[in-house]
């Protein structure tokens, strides 16, 4: 009992130790800052035409953060597993008294907070926007229950690009997969999905539009002129169960699944 | 007896076909700076990545310490200080801040990584750059930061694979340095490397590979017994003629003969008496000798002839 109580305690003691080593790698290599001040720059790029609603102004800002939270998840985790083998710092790093599943359990939990807190300065940036330009009183009351969908979507879009880093052998090219995986792929097959009627409720990236849509603007539905053309998209939105289910098996899968080969992989 | 590092028929198999290690049984008493050479592809890297962790072995233990390093990774670590290949750096990273990692990782309290650190770097001579980026450094000195990490914890052995290749002669003298001085302080130095003249200088024992196999292990000073037993080096006034060479070759106590110039070098039986008579007819024969003895032979024949034998025996 008393081992394996030693034995957890070491266990959570060197993922805390990897975590904070990433995120000073995060910051060293500026990743995180730069991916941060984007967090706060491109919120104020909709100052450029204002909506008259506070939801709709929520909601416009709010339907840019599934693009960074992918971009945030590619730079934080695109590298985390194969980056160590690719420039041979394993070398350095595994041949010491510590769990290599602990090692990468803190790689994936260093991009997941560098990811939320990427995510936390959007909303923060926006609320304070919403609040400068609507008063504090129009804020959306739905807005907490956005800033959690965003996380655990986070989640998911970390698990996926950590899963192809660790099935991957170059950080380039697992950081390019990751992004196009769920920029693109993941996109064209919902879209396809929708076009012959078929729900794409197991899609994450559908699912991540509930990230707008618990506000009650749907982000589903397209905006400009061709509105009538995209009638297909409108058929479909999100429910918020099971999109939530969706993504947090998205969460789950992918990172046990990438942290079942990065702990098999050898040099 | 516990042995320093301890290896029981380890195998290494690659798919079918291939077999990196095939049975090897290694045995280093503490305090022992031992020798790992081989050539290319002969297992070298595999044993030293099965007794780091790095991998696992198909069959058979490795010990350090007389802990199993499969069955309890952690704490054998604990004891290791590890250089394999050529490994990455954190380019983006100081000298303070990588070390400071690692300390952690080995559970060092802050006073004392803090001691560590200013303690290794003076040692590889890196006080100066303690708080520069690491990409900036040579490879010599890249290579000096990664040793002074596996001795920041103060380890019991030391594991060493090809550490001064891709060196220039001053980072390999700088290398050579730091190992004659942990083989003073009584750490168990594990030398892997293809370079016998940096093995032959510092290291008490040589242990051959060839093929995942162990073909031969002796002390510096067993190997230089047995080469003084077969091998006797002349140096003549003026270089041999074809005829002159001709004449070495039919002494009838010389086995073959390597011509250089003005030198050769005699094999023979290794009896006393034998190197005795093959001087006297060559001075009967009326060959100008300068020198006779058996300063030239060294590791590099040993090995040459531990690699032959094994050749022949495939």
């Amino acid at each position: 009992m008393e081992i394996r109580r030693e034995s957890i305690w070491n266990d959570v003691f060197e993922t805390y130790l990897s975590v904070n080593f990433e995120l000073v790698k995060h910051l060293k290599r500026r990743r995180l800052p730069i991916v941060a001040a984007l967090a706060v720059i491109v919120p104020l790029i909709f100052y450029v035409k204002v909506p008259d609603t506070a939801d709709v102004f929520a909601a416009t800002v709010l339907s840019f953060v599934n693009i960074l939270i992918v971009v945030s998840a590619a730079m934080f985790a695109g590298d985390a597993v194969c980056g160590e083998f690719e420039k041979k710092t394993s070398l350095l790093l595994f041949p010491t008294p510590q769990r290599r599943s602990t090692i990468f359990a803190g790689k994936y939990i260093a991009a997941l907070l560098a990811t939320f807190l990427v995510v936390l300065l959007y909303y923060l940036t926006m609320t304070l926007q919403t609040a400068q330009l609507y008063g504090w009183g129009e804020i959306p009351a739905e807005l907490g229950k956005s800033f959690l969908t965003a996380l655990i979507y986070s989640a998911a879009a970390v698990s996926v690009v950590y899963f192809f880093s660790a099935l991957l052998k170059r950080p380039i090219t697992s950081t390019i997969v990751g992004f196009l995986f769920l920029m693109m792929i993941l996109q064209v097959v919902a879209m396809v999905l929708m076009l012959v009627d078929q729900e794409p409720w197991f899609i994450v990236t559908y699912s991540a539009n509930l990230i707008t849509d618990v506000l009650g603007v749907s982000s589903s539905l397209p905006f400009g002129p061709e509105e009538e053309e995209h009638a297909w998209a409108l058929k479909f939105s999100p429910d918020f169960g099971v999109g939530i289910a969706v993504m947090v098996a998205y969460a789950i899968v992918g990172f046990v699944t990438g942290m079942a080969i990065a702990v098999r992989k050898e040099d | 007896m516990e042995y320093a590092i301890r290896t029981e028929n380890l195998v290494k198999k690659y798919g079918k076909d291939f077999t990196a290690l095939d049975g090897v049984s290694l045995q280093i008493k503490k305090g022992e700076v031992v020798g790992y050479v081989g050539p290319n592809g002969a297992g070298k890297t595999t044993t030293i990545k099965i007794l780091t962790g790095l991998i696992k072995p198909s069959s058979g233990h490795a010990y350090v310490n007389g802990i199993d390093v499969t069955a309890n990774p952690r704490k054998a670590l604990r004891t290791i200080g590890a250089l394999i290949e050529v490994p990455g750096v954190y380019d983006y990273l100081t000298p303070r801040e990588m070390l400071t990692y690692f300390g952690r990782v080995y559970r060092m309290s802050g006073d004392e990584i803090d001691r560590r650190i200013k303690e290794t770097l003076e040692l590889v001579r890196l006080s100066e750059w303690e708080h520069k980026k690491i990409g900036t450094f040579s490879t010599g000195m890249q290579r000096r930061l990664i040793i002074a990490k596996a001795i920041l914890h103060r380890p019991d052995n030391l594991i060493l694979d090809e550490p001064v290749l891709g060196l220039d002669p001053q980072g390999i003298r700088d290398v050579r340095e730091l190992i004659r001085q942990f083989r003073n302080e009584g750490m168990t130095v594990f030398l892997s490397s293809h370079l016998l003249r940096e093995v032959a200088e510092v290291c008490n024992t040589v242990i051959f590979l060839n093929k995942g196999k162990v073909v031969s292990s002796d002390s510096m000073e067993g190997i230089g017994r047995s080469l003084e037993l077969g091998v006797v080096d002349v140096k003549f006034l003026k270089s041999l003629s074809q005829e002159e060479i001709e004449k070495l070759r039919a002494i009838e106590l010389v086995r073959s003969v390597d011509v250089k110039d003005a030198t050769a070098r005699l094999h023979y039986d290794g009896k006393p008496e034998s190197s005795v008579q093959i001087l006297r007819r060559l001075v009967s024969s009326n060959f100008e000798v300068v020198s006779y003895g058996m300063e030239g032979a060294g590791l590099e024949d040993y090995y040459v002839s531990v690699m032959s034998d094994e050749k022949g025996a495939n």
